[in-house]
């Protein structure tokens, strides 16, 4: 897994590629868990581009999970975008669409944690 | 390479084994590179159960080729009998802060294989994936 944090001004950018199994997902919580932190700190949002993601098992669902929760927690808008075809799938069987905000692509993201143009 | 078997010590480093173990043989099986996906995600979260869930020593992995399409993953670990189909499936509509990621695992499987099938062998537990691969219809 490789991750690109980008702190913009409204919005936290998140660029995650690779696979987000097992033994990659205990690191990949950690740096999300800090962005959140970190954004909390100057109110922005957290917007995590998965279009590099092409694997994740429940293991990476899991992450997905607590950094959800983490920024509901800290009052932080959350919201994904660009999942590849595989993780789509993942999310859509495990009803994750219900509890995360899933979008198609940065910008409808950007909206939708209110840090659009 | 229609049938092929290995056989690991059932510790977390070596899911990297299987995963490279199951992508080469899909390789020199020809078969097409985007169904792959629901054999690494079934390995995956077999594996990563019977290591940290059960007390397993060691795991196998044997793959078949059954007809032109249809892949049999079969695996094994020596834990006390357990039968990961006993659980029931996880609440899907329950809200975030109640969440639970404990059976989605098998879920996901369960959705994505055409058939999961589990028996107690010699003190081994053995679990059973098939999918037929749909041409060009990758999903």
């Amino acid at each position: 897994m490789n991750t690109l944090i980008d702190p913009q001004d409204r919005a936290t950018l998140v660029a995650a590629s690779g696979r987000l199994d097992f033994e990659a997902s205990a690191a990949f919580q950690k740096e999300l868990e800090a962005a959140i932190a970190a954004a909390a700190a100057r109110k922005a949002a957290v917007i995590v581009d998965c279009a590099g993601i092409d694997y994740v098992s429940s293991a990476g669902l899991r992450v997905f999970l607590v950094a959800a929760r983490a920024a509901k927690g800290a009052s932080v808008a959350f919201a994904v975008h660009s999942l590849t075809t595989a993780v789509k799938e993942v999310f859509d069987v495990s009803g994750f669409g219900r509890i995360i905000d899933v979008l198609p692509d940065h910008a409808s993201a950007m909206t939708k944690v209110g840090a659009g143009a | 390479m229609s049938v092929a078997r290995t056989e690991v010590p059932a510790q977390v480093a070596e899911l990297a084994t299987l995963q490279g173990f199951l992508g080469a043989w899909w390789a020199a099986s020809g078969l097409p590179e985007g169904a792959i996906f629901a054999f690494e995600l079934a390995l995956e979260e077999l594996f990563i159960n019977a290591v940290t869930h059960g007390a397993a020593t060691r795991f196998s992995l044997s793959l078949e080729l059954a007809g032109e399409a249809s892949v049999r993953m079969t695996l094994t670990d020596d834990s006390p009998p357990f039968d990961p189909l006993s659980l029931a499936t996880p609440d899907l509509d329950s809200p975030l802060e109640e969440r639970n990621i404990g059976g989605l695992g098998l879920h996901l499987i369960r959705t994505m294989m055409d058939e999961v099938v589990y028996c107690r062998e010699e003190n081994l537990n053995r679990l059973m994936v098939a999918k037929t691969l749909v041409p060009s219809t990758e999903q």
